[in-house]
């Protein structure tokens, strides 16, 4: 038996960014707990921890297989690192001003964003399914807590049990398929399982695995049917939360799910299990956009507008080609920006967090602020998919991708519903520009330099996107080529 | 930095300075609204100065990539499809600075500033020769009129601009996934991706799938024009509308949706155009008869104007679907003419509503005793929309009519009934307001048309008359781009227009007298 040396002499360098980041978050939680009286200097020690992570990626980058081959570092997984680390600096930077004004803020809130980060590295870099369960628990976990980081407020707490018990069912899902797949395959590694795919025919019980498999991931993607649990998550988790996890999670289930779907390619065109992801994919499109027009909080909104944005994406992952891929990478991207961006405005609303945030608390801010007023329009003419923005040419190198895939009727669903869409997005315009607030009951804002500085990154990334994506096309088509080559 | 690049962005630019600039007095934001786009117009200029008459292709030519993966450029040109819309649009964005003065408005800033994203837009969608281009452009103008409508309209403004929105945005979605799925098609045959309008002409498609492309492309510039049953946006968008705003849409906006057919559905899908061509004219001459019938017994007068863009707009149509040079050239010429008559109504009309606050027909009533030089200038426009010889409607109606007669003479018989329905309408309208005894008191001590209002107004004047009497001047540079277009539509007519049509195009001009005298 050929033993491979477990450790590959770079290893420490290969996983460089996780060890930043966890040593960052046990750092943080001293700091807090030794200068109890200097929470000023967290939020930037967190910021330091992220760069100095992004930093490391680009000293340190080290293409290759690690761990005995579970590992991946490429550069398909650094734009996915990218991601969760530009997530997780936006959500800092919301979050610093909203929990002062809340009174909670601490260096556990900080070092669970920086674990959570380290369990999305894993589930985006590991070939084996146990390591991407592994990520997925860690990343769970985190969410659990900063899902009710609110500890005072009934919604908080009500959103972190509702998460928790969904989750934990959704895990046991996973890992039963994962189970089966092991059993029917003989491994839980994605190299390995592709090998046996090619060579063998499918079974009944792998069709019960993909299944299993599937709704455990769709649990985590908030994909209809097993949807219901985002809104009243995000309505209860502290704002910048819920705009962090409803964009970071959901791409490292999708390059995970992308490395599952390469795995099964051979098999795929014999079996019609894509036809399940279709209808998961068509089905949240309509309900996420149907629903979010009867919406009123803000944050529910955003909850079914993400909905519809998953259905988007699964609707590149059809047919897993380089150019699919690179359209998921680019997407999850933009989504970071856009709904992140959305959160953090509503982030700004001074008011009790129990409340509903709704359409009126935005009324005429348009006017009163014109920045926050237009940073929000921005996002909302993104997410509508509209030019000259980020969110138009994401979406429509998705659609590109699905013609050419030959998903013409996916496509065409996609489009319909997005002009359903463009009704509840424009109702936020309508409310920021064309609503005057009722006397005396302007909801007030606030920001500091925190948070001004995340909306302006958001906006000049929606628009740099939208307007130059080529460079980005560009990494990510020849990232995705490189991983779908191995 | 090129020409055409100048004039697209300047606008753009100048609005992104003012967003920056520190709280100011309301004059120095209309000022520098109106001095930019007095600018853009005085370089856009330059485009008649460069201009090679005789020439049918894209002209100031400009090409980088913008997206090389998937052959997508930025790419610029101008024909003579293009040039008069491009003149058309940096002519009228100074007028309604003008012409709003002194408005007052809230936010006047924002105001500007939309106009000035809007006019870069236009510009954009009128000179892209790239397909995402123009599409990135023809959705971009969308954003700023919404706002237009929807902060600075009237009452109902909010259900209006949504209606324009969502009914714009579901014909252009669908037009996107038709762009991707010819570029796709086109892709499999060349083996070079590209979305060069150019490159794209010769993609052969399947009938079925041309059909279907056809009906993607023509159902979002239907709705833009538009075209009956389709039109129900425009009334509500007309009405609630700040006058700035309905001038701009009535006179730039409508146009995307005619140039859409006249630059992509015919060249692009030919035999499909042959095709279902008489199910646009149809719809087109319904739409003429339908919009004047409407017009004719609207109580409110912008409402009256409105429709009857819906009618004149039927005769562009018209004109494109009949396919022959004459009725083409024609529809080209009536889209400036409509941008100028129906502009001009659009401002008047705007004019004595900030005066009076009453668009209602049965408010007024002898207005030209209390207002004579406005009712001069609402004459003149009304008798330009009317299309009196001498004026630029007529020439534009008499083209097409008498080019469609070619291939439709029973589409034409029923359409030149809209031409003096047109004339019950809008004269019965002139009646109505300025003739007649003062019957409403209040019409009394109004105040007549002011200094801005009448230098806004003296230029579409001008243009109307120009065209009215040598609309060869327009023609000319219009012609080689057309009989190109021809080539590519329709192979086996393009080439002789009939002997006696040509005659009668020529006869139109009285400086060409002589020529058309030697023929006979």
């Amino acid at each position: 038996m050929n033993l491979t040396p477990l450790l590959e002499p770079n290893w420490v360098k290969a996983i460089l960014p996780e060890i930043i980041l966890s040593l960052g978050g046990m750092l943080l939680i001293l700091f807090d707990a030794f200068a109890p009286r200097a929470k000023q200097a967290l939020a930037p020690l967190a910021l330091l921890v992220f760069l100095g992570t992004a930093w490391s990626q680009i000293l340190f980058l080290q293409d290759g297989l690690f761990f005995g081959g579970t590992y991946e570092i490429s550069a398909i997984t650094i734009i996915f690192d990218i991601t969760f680390l530009l997530a997780g600096i936006l959500a800092i930077l919301f979050s610093r001003e909203y929990l002062q004004r809340e009174g909670i803020e601490d260096g556990a809130f900080y070092a669970l964003l920086a674990w959570g980060t380290v369990g999305m590295m894993m589930m985006s870099k590991g070939l084996d399914m146990l390591l991407v369960v592994l990520g997925l628990e860690i990343l769970s976990i985190c969410i659990f807590v900063l899902v009710g980081f609110h500890r005072r407020m009934p919604v908080s707490n009500e959103a972190s049990l509702k998460y928790f018990l969904m989750g934990a069912f959704a895990t046991g899902f996973i890992l039963y398929g994962i189970a089966l797949f092991y059993g029917a395959t003989g491994s839980t590694s994605f190299p390995k399982m592709a090998a046996w795919f090619a060579s063998n025919d499918v079974t009944p019980l792998l069709t019960v695995a993909f299944v299993l498999l599937m709704s455990g991931f769709g649990f985590k993607l908030a994909l209809a049917p097993f949807h219901p649990w985002a809104p009243d998550v995000y309505q209860g988790a502290p704002t910048p939360v819920a705009g962090w996890l409803s964009v970071a999670p959901k791409a490292a289930t999708l390059i995970a799910l992308v490395r599952l779907f390469d795995a099964m390619a051979p098999v795929l065109p014999k079996v019609n299990w894509m036809s399940l992801v279709a209808v998961l994919s068509v089905l949240s499109m309509i309900v996420g956009n149907a629903v979010a027009i009867v919406q009123r909080d803000l944050k529910r909104m955003l909850a079914y507008s993400g909905i519809a944005h998953v259905g988007y994406m699964m609707i590149a992952m059809l047919t897993v080609r380089d150019d699919s891929v690179a359209a998921v990478a680019v997407y999850t991207i933009t989504y970071a920006l856009m709904n992140i961006g959305a959160f953090g405005v509503v982030s700004l609303l001074v008011k009790n967090q129990n409340d509903p945030h709704t359409l009126d608390d935005i009324a005429g801010l348009g006017f009163r602020r014109k920045f926050f007023g237009f940073a929000l329009a921005m996002c909302m003419f993104s997410l509508s998919g509209l030019p000259p923005t980020a969110g138009f040419i994401s979406k429509f190198y998705i659609f590109k991708t699905a013609i050419e895939s030959g998903h013409t009727t996916v496509a065409v669903i996609g489009i319909l519903t997005s002009i359903v869409s463009v009704y509840y997005y424009l109702r936020v315009v309508y409310y920021l520009y064309m609503k005057e607030p009722a006397a005396g009951t302007e909801t007030a804002t606030s920001a500091g330099i925190f948070a001004v500085g995340a909306l302006m990154i958001a906006v000049a990334g929606i628009l740099i996107i939208g307007i130059m994506p080529s460079p980005l096309f560009q990494a990510a088509g020849n990232a995705a080529r490189m991983m779908l080559q191995q | 930095m090129p020409l055409l690049s100048t004039i697209l962005w300047l606008p753009i630019v100048a609005a992104i300075v003012l967003a920056f600039l520190p709280r100011t007095s309301d004059a120095v934001v209309k000022g520098w609204g109106l001095f930019s786009s007095a600018a853009v117009f005085i370089l856009s200029l330059g485009i008649l100065r460069g201009w090679e008459d005789g020439r049918a292709g894209m002209q100031f030519v400009e090409s980088k990539a913008w997206i090389p993966q998937w052959g997508i450029t930025y790419g610029l040109g101008i024909d003579g499809i293009s040039l008069w819309l491009v003149l058309l649009t940096t002519f009228l964005t100074p007028l309604i600075f003008l012409s709003s003065w002194n408005v007052k408005y809230k936010h006047p800033k924002e105001y500007v500033i939309a106009f000035l994203v809007m006019e870069t837009a236009m510009i954009g969608a009128f000179i892209a020769t790239d397909l995402l281009l123009f599409y990135v452009f023809f959705e971009l103008m969308l954003l700023p009129m919404y706002l237009v409508i929807g902060v600075w309209g009237g009452a109902n403004r909010i259900y209006a601009a949504i209606k324009f929105f969502l009914f714009t945005i579901a014909g252009s979605l669908l037009m996107l996934l038709a762009i991707l799925y010819l570029v796709f098609q086109n892709y499999h045959q060349t083996g070079i991706p590209s979305f060069a309008i150019a490159d794209l002409y010769g993609t052969e498609l399947l009938p079925r799938a041309q059909t279907l492309l056809f009906f993607a492309f023509t159902l979002a510039f239907a709705i833009k024009v538009p075209v009956f049953p389709l039109h129900t946006w425009l009334p509500d968008a007309h009405v609630e509308a700040p006058t700035g705003g309905s001038i701009i849409l009535a006179g730039v906006m409508l146009k995307m949706g005619t140039y859409g057919f006249l630059r992509f559905v015919l060249p692009l899908f030919p035999e499909a155009s042959a095709r279902w061509a008489n199910l646009l004219i149809v719809l087109a001459v319904i739409g003429v008869i339908y919009g004047a019938l409407v017009a004719w017994v609207q109580p409110d007068m912008k409402k009256l104007v409105a429709y009857s863009s819906v009618s004149h707009l039927g005769f562009c149509v018209l004109g494109i679907f009949a396919i022959t040079q004459t009725a083409i050239e024609g529809s080209i010429l009536q889209m400036v003419n409509h941008g100028l008559s129906t502009g001009a109504l659009f401002l008047l009309v705007g004019v004595i509503y900030e005066r009076r606050h009453t668009r209602l027909l049965a408010d007024y009533g002898g207005i030209a005793h209390t207002m004579p030089v406005f009712a001069v200038f609402f004459v003149i426009a009304v008798l330009s929309s009317v299309g009196l010889p001498g004026l630029n409607g007529f020439i534009g109606e008499f083209l097409i009519l008498a080019g469609s007669f070619q291939t439709h003479p029973v589409a034409v018989i029923f359409a030149a009934s809209g031409v003096i329905l047109a004339a019950i309408y809008l004269l019965w309208l002139v009646q109505k307001v300025f003739f007649g005894p003062i019957t409403n008191e209040e019409n009394r001590n109004v105040p007549d048309i002011a200094w801005n209002e009448i230098a806004a107004m003296v230029p579409l004047v001008i243009f109307m008359v120009w065209i009215g009497v040598h609309p060869n001047t327009f023609l000319k540079k219009m012609e080689p781009s057309v009989t190109h277009l021809m080539t590519m539509v329709a192979p086996s007519t393009a080439d002789s227009p009939t002997p006696q049509l040509a005659l009668e195009r020529r006869a139109l001009s009285p400086s060409n007298e002589s020529a058309a005298g030697g023929v006979r």
